[in-house]
């Protein structure tokens, strides 16, 4: 390691450490934190909310980080795919009556085809050109999705009643029963899509093609199907994503914006194209962000801020995030 | 460009500038609101223009600097009685300070990475103005004394917009702005050929971000009630850069022309169909993007209508 | 030629060291460039040398060492204020600006204090002198790579500096515009130019160099006349004796 490696690491570690005080200090100022029983209750509560958050989190900031290992395309239409996938869900559920774990068996197909699609009719045409044309291009389609959801479902925020009641997890930490699940299908997509990854034959190929797509061509790799599976895996999980939002949160056309910056933030902070980083770099800003919402008052819009800023502030500190990846 | 080139431009600047100046009386509310609107979106386009197109650097968050200059007009004038003209040099003022702030750092990002942290400081903008409710009111915005003021700000707007036309024009014809064309297509070289990179792209951001928060002072006192929503609309960070693209990046002519042709094309449209603009709005940007990435002007210069280059 | 007096020296390079992770790209390099005169800098595939040119032209931060011009340490300067001292080079894949003209990739490259008139006579009169005058509203992107080698050879002189870093100027360029190309380089020496050129073409480093400077590992391991060079010992051997890609 460099010498100004290990520096901006450090500061990186300085930086979070920072980023994690903030909102106790901002907290103390409020009086929103109190030293007794019940608010140490309440902060294990909100940290534990938060690690089953974050796997949700990391799992669709998966999809971001796989499409620019691969293709080194910024899919700035990320956060409206998890919308997309919320609102295959609130349709499922309320027309069809489809449970909504249940109807993944086929968004999740529905969503790997529209993936493949989207890479033949759209992205392939930018793999290779500059990442700007790519980031316009993805920006496009977000805008696109965004409104072509309004006109279908309108502005009106949604939510799926789903498993709401809690469970009591330990003798002070109690959650919802929905929180727990989409946790627990996180990771367990989250594995699957890493197994399948590190072991099958496709899933090889599609690391050597993140790794150098020339060599990968030349050992007679498909790269052209290596792309068309990447995009459709990514949408898979963005969809996947948006399932697991959507019977946690409230959302509307335009929360998927917020979904792509806190995706952004996610990648930026475990490093691009890494997995491990996405799984860390999820857990971490979900933990930020439930600790904003509990300390600070009026913190629903302050909560926002916490991806922003860390996003920010880890691109200016350390462009590769916290596993490093080499590039100005 | 020989001089006689630039006298002819001046001229055809003055030109328009005296028929917009004598054209007031002769439109209805409706048309006078839709050319004020007009020439605002020619100086937001041709303002993005300057960091984005001339310096390459692609800014998805310019929208904070008219928000800003909204609520400094807004403020001022709402809840401490200043007079609406004097608001707008601050909202300038302020603008210039907040955009070498943040520029310092981000302008170190490149390409991609800089779109996506101004995205994210757009937000935070309106974050903190929402949060920031005793300065601001937060998210239940700020009404204005209601007065009929439909002609001086259609003035103002005029003002504000040849003096934006004309600094565009200044820069894109200087070695100023030669020197951010270059930090544009190759930063590295540019700083190897003696250009202090940093200091170029710093004074590219404050002016692009400049006039932006005038026009979103002056759009405030038009519509006479602003909140974080309606000034931080990311949509108009959308409109700046696809007019630029529309009509030619990096260009001053093609700004204008993109503004003057998407707005109306808007407002034929929206009336009929509010969503379906903005569903066009995206396409648009994938199609530009990826189809024409040089604009209109650029079309005219692949068949030799209009010359290569700003200097000759 | 006889010994290297300081006052005859350009460029005085002290022990001047750049690691990139493990990889040592110049470790402890020590190059004296006689002033007015016409320098090689050879070595084999990864000795160091446009290492060397990235760390005098502030395009790379060395580690330690000094660079000695005109009494001041370049080491660690910004590239612009490298530029500004006079010093200035082209590279190894040509960087013209390519969305811009032939004309405007000159103009951009202006002292700060010349007037718009000055700089444009300059910008004229450097165009014509490689031979690209009906090019000049061309955008260079559109140029041959040749013509591009050329443009950026005129750009470098802008600002009549006085050394000139040449980063494998023969390197794709025809032999007709190779010849141009020297005999434009020989006409910057007599002026008193210094300059400096990087090459992998032999005729061309030992035909029109007067002192070369050989690198290998990030050191220099033989300095002298061509003459003398082409019969060192440790330059074979660097070259052939243990070869790598």
């Amino acid at each position: 390691m460099e010498k100004s490696d290990v520096r901006s690491l450090y500061l990186l570690a300085a930086f979070l450490v920072c980023a994690y005080s903030l909102p106790f200090l901002i907290g103390i100022q409020f009086g929103t934190v109190r030293a007794d029983e019940q608010w140490f209750a309440y902060l294990a509560t909100v940290v534990f909310a938060g690690i089953l958050q974050g796997g949700v989190y990391a799992m669709f900031a998966v999809g971001l980080t796989l499409i620019f290992g691969v293709m080194r395309i910024i899919n700035a239409a990320h956060g409206e795919m998890v919308m997309m996938g919320a609102y295959l869900t609130w349709v499922a559920f309320f027309y069809l009556g489809v449970d909504p774990l249940l109807a993944l068996v086929f968004t999740l197909p529905i969503a790997f085809l529209l993936g493949v699609a989207l890479q033949k009719v759209l992205l392939n045409a930018v793999v290779g050109q500059p990442e700007l044309t790519a980031l316009l291009v993805t920006f496009g389609l977000g805008l696109t999705m965004i409104y072509v959801a309004e006109l279908i479902f309108t502005t009106d925020f949604r939510t799926i009643p789903y498993a709401p009641q809690t469970v009591q997890v330990t003798r002070t930490i109690a959650v919802g029963q929905n929180k727990l699940i989409s946790f627990v299908m996180a990771v367990s997509i989250s594995a699957a899509v890493y197994l399948f990854l590190k072991f099958s034959r496709l899933g090889k190929a599609i690391r050597a093609t993140a790794l150098n797509a020339e060599v990968a061509m030349v050992c007679g790799i498909n790269v052209q199907r290596i792309y068309l599976v990447t995009t459709g895996i990514a949408v898979a999980l963005a969809v996947a994503g948006g399932a697991l939002v959507s019977i946690q949160f409230g959302f509307n056309p335009e929360t998927g914006v917020v979904y792509t910056l806190q995706a952004f933030a996610i990648v930026i902070l475990g490093g691009r194209g890494h997995y491990v980083g996405a799984l860390i770099g999820g857990l971490m800003l979900a933990v930020l962000e439930n600790l904003v919402s509990l300390m600070i008052p009026n913190g629903t819009a302050a909560v926002e801020l916490a991806a922003y800023g860390l996003m920010i502030f880890v691109l200016l500190i350390r462009p590769g995030g916290l596993m490093g990846v080499k590039e100005a | 460009m020989a001089t006689h080139e630039h006298v002819r431009n001046v001229l055809l600047l003055a030109a328009l500038a005296v028929v917009l100046a004598v054209l007031p009386p002769a439109l209805s509310v409706y048309l006078k609101s839709f050319v004020m609107f007009t020439m605002m979106y020619v100086v937001l386009a041709l303002s993005w223009n300057i960091i984005s197109g001339f310096t390459g650097y692609t800014s998805f968050g310019h929208v904070a600097f008219y928000g800003i200059g909204a609520y400094t007009c807004a403020v001022l004038v709402a809840d401490h009685g200043w007079h609406w003209i004097s608001t707008l040099v601050v909202a300038a003022a302020l603008a210039v300070v907040v955009a070498v702030a943040i520029g310092y750092p981000v302008l170190r990002l490149k390409g991609p990475y800089f779109a996506i942290a101004m995205l994210g400081t757009a937000e935070g903008t309106r974050v903190v103005v929402t949060v920031w409710d005793s300065l601001t009111h937060g998210g239940l915005g700020i009404s204005f004394p209601s007065v009929e003021n439909s002609l001086e700000t259609y003035y103002a707007m005029l003002v504000v917009m040849l003096m934006t036309i004309l600094v565009a024009y200044i820069v894109g014809h200087s070695r100023f702005g030669i020197r951010l064309n270059a930090i544009r297509e190759d930063e590295g070289a540019a700083e190897v050929l003696g250009i202090n990179a940093t200091a170029y792209k710093l004074a590219a951001f404050a002016l692009s971000a400049m006039f932006p928060a005038v026009a979103g002072g002056i759009q405030a006192y038009k519509v006479l009630y602003i909140d974080p929503p309606s000034v931080f609309f990311v949509q108009i960070t959308i409109a700046m850069a696809l007019m630029s693209m529309l009509g030619g990046k990096g260009t001053v002519i093609g700004p204008v022309v993109g503004a003057v042709l998407l707005y109306s094309a808007q407002e034929l449209t929206w009336v009929n169909f509010p969503t379906a603009h903005l569903i066009a709005y995206g396409l648009f940007i994938i199609v530009i993007a990826r189809f024409m990435p040089r604009g209109l002007i650029g079309f005219a210069i692949d068949r030799g209508w209009v010359r290569k280059g700003m200097v000759h | 030629m006889g010994p290297v007096t300081a006052a005859d020296i350009a460029l005085d390079i002290r022990d001047l060291r750049k690691a990139f992770g493990g990889v040592r790209a110049v470790d402890g390099c020590t190059l004296a460039f006689p002033r007015g005169k016409i320098s090689g800098l050879i070595g084999p595939n990864g000795s160091g040398k446009t290492t060397t040119f990235n760390l005098l032209t502030g395009v790379a931060m060395p580690d330690s060492g000094q660079i000695f011009y005109k009494g001041e340490d370049l080491a660690g300067m910004k590239p612009y204020q490298v530029f500004r001292r006079g010093i200035t080079r082209t590279f190894q894949v040509t960087r013209v600006f390519r969305e811009m003209t032939v004309l405007e990739n000159m103009l951009c490259v202006t002292a700060l204090n010349v007037s718009e008139r000055v700089a444009r006579a300059r910008a004229y009169e450097l165009i014509d002198f490689v031979s690209l005058t009906r090019l000049r509203g061309e955008y260079a992107g559109r140029l041959s790579y040749g013509q591009q080698k050329l443009l950026e050879f005129a750009r470098a002189l802008m600002t009549d500096p006085e050394v000139i870093l040449l980063d494998e100027p023969a390197a794709g360029v025809n032999r007709t515009l190779l010849q141009d190309l020297l005999a434009h380089i020989h006409g910057l020496q007599e002026r008193g130019k210094t300059i400096v050129i990087v090459e992998h073409d032999m005729n061309v480093i030992m035909n029109h160099c007067a002192r070369i400077f050989v690198m290998d590992y990030g050191v220099k391991i033989a300095e002298g006349p061509p003459a003398e060079i082409q019969k060192d010992e440790r330059v074979i051997e660097a070259y052939f004796g243990r070869r790598r890609g």
